[in-house]
């Protein structure tokens, strides 16, 4: 199963994507959490809490800081840049805009 | 005066700036609101028909191989003249346009042409004696690439929330990067100890808490503007206040 939440901003997007993530981790499925927001705040949704979340690498500010030699595959990156979070899943977040002219 | 209002998704950026451009007309500022919100919703909260989108779509032109460039002939004023519509109190309303929808025309050149016009503002002289009031789409994006060059003050709006803060930080933080002041107005707090516990959450102190109020989200069910909707509310009042506090600066 393959789930993008979208909609407009303030509609719980991110707490339905987190609850869901969690729910369907329980229910035994194997949960990859990607959170493609540039203002990634998924990691609070899905219980990995507020000060952690914002302190979560972005896979794509990592790879464009040159900490990876080769471009890794996706199960790299994941394994990578993923964080675990309650029941199993596993987050990974894409991107973080942090500064300004971030390219 | 001239701001952006920015912040989290949800936390009420369109329906401040848009209660407080009208505060501003009524008190007699000669007002422009900008919304570069591709899921535009100022016009809602300024009480004004959206525009025909995307409404600056023939201002911008690509030369063969080239890069996007304003039509010959397309200024400031001149885009402002054509391509904003009205809003009640008698400001002008320019926005970037929506975008998806099938069917609908691409919106390239219509988002090209707005951040054009609006990096020339600050140079026409035309518009020495207007008031900007810009809102801008949820999260940091719009600040980092420098949409919002009118604004002399980012206007960060936040709720009580770690989401809200989190995100109020970073924007703040890239403003700031930019040189430009930043204030903070809370949003949807319910007493005191909430608005301190904002400025805990944000970890600097706020200028103004516009209080929790049912007829925010009535007048959102009904597609309202606030300031139509319920003038004499609790919200509508603080952000008053926070107009008489910034026009006697």
């Amino acid at each position: 199963m393959r789930i993008a939440v979208g909609g407009k901003g303030g509609a719980g997007k991110t707490t339905i994507a987190g609850t869901l993530a969690r729910g369907l981790a329980r229910s035994g499925h194997s949960v990859l959490a990607l959170d493609a927001d540039t203002n990634p705040m998924l990691g609070i949704s899905l219980g990995v809490g507020p000060r952690e979340t914002d302190l979560l690498v972005a896979a794509r500010q990592a790879l464009d800081a040159g900490e990876e030699e080769h471009q890794p595959s996706t199960e790299g990156l994941v394994e990578r840049f993923g964080t675990d979070a309650p029941d199993g899943v596993r987050l990974v977040v894409v991107s973080r805009i942090d500064s300004a002219d971030p390219g | 005066m001239r701001i952006a209002v920015v912040g989290k998704g949800g936390a009420g950026k369109s329906v401040i700036a848009g209660t407080i451009a009208r505060l501003l007309a009524r008190r007699g500022r000669r007002v422009l609101a900008l919304d570069s919100d591709l899921m535009p919703g100022l016009a809602l909260s300024l009480g004004a028909d959206a525009p025909a989108d995307p409404p600056l779509n023939d201002a911008a032109e690509r030369p063969e191989g080239g890069r996007w460039r304003l039509k010959k002939g397309i200024g400031p004023v001149r885009a402002v003249q054509r391509y904003s519509t009205a809003a009640p109190d008698g400001i002008r309303l320019l926005q970037v346009g929506k975008l998806g929808g099938e069917g609908l025309p691409p919106i390239m050149p219509s988002v090209q042409a707005f951040y054009q016009v609006i990096h020339r503002l600050s140079g026409a002289a035309a518009f020495r004696n207007w008031t900007i009031v810009g809102d801008l789409p949820a999260g940091p994006r719009q600040t980092a690439f420098d949409w919002a060059p009118y604004a002399q003050s980012y206007l960060v709006v936040v709720e009580p929330t770690w989401k809200s803060a989190l995100t109020a930080r970073r924007v703040a933080r890239i403003a700031r990067s930019r040189g430009r002041d930043v204030f903070l107005v809370a949003n949807k707090i319910s007493g005191d100890a909430d608005l301190r516990r904002a400025e805990q959450l944000v970890g600097e102190p706020i200028r103004m808490g516009v209080p929790a109020d049912e007829a925010v989200a009535a007048a959102d069910r009904l597609g309202a503007a606030l300031i139509d909707h319920a003038p004499a509310s609790d919200a509508v009042r603080a952000i008053e206040q926070l107009v008489v506090d910034l026009t006697a600066e």
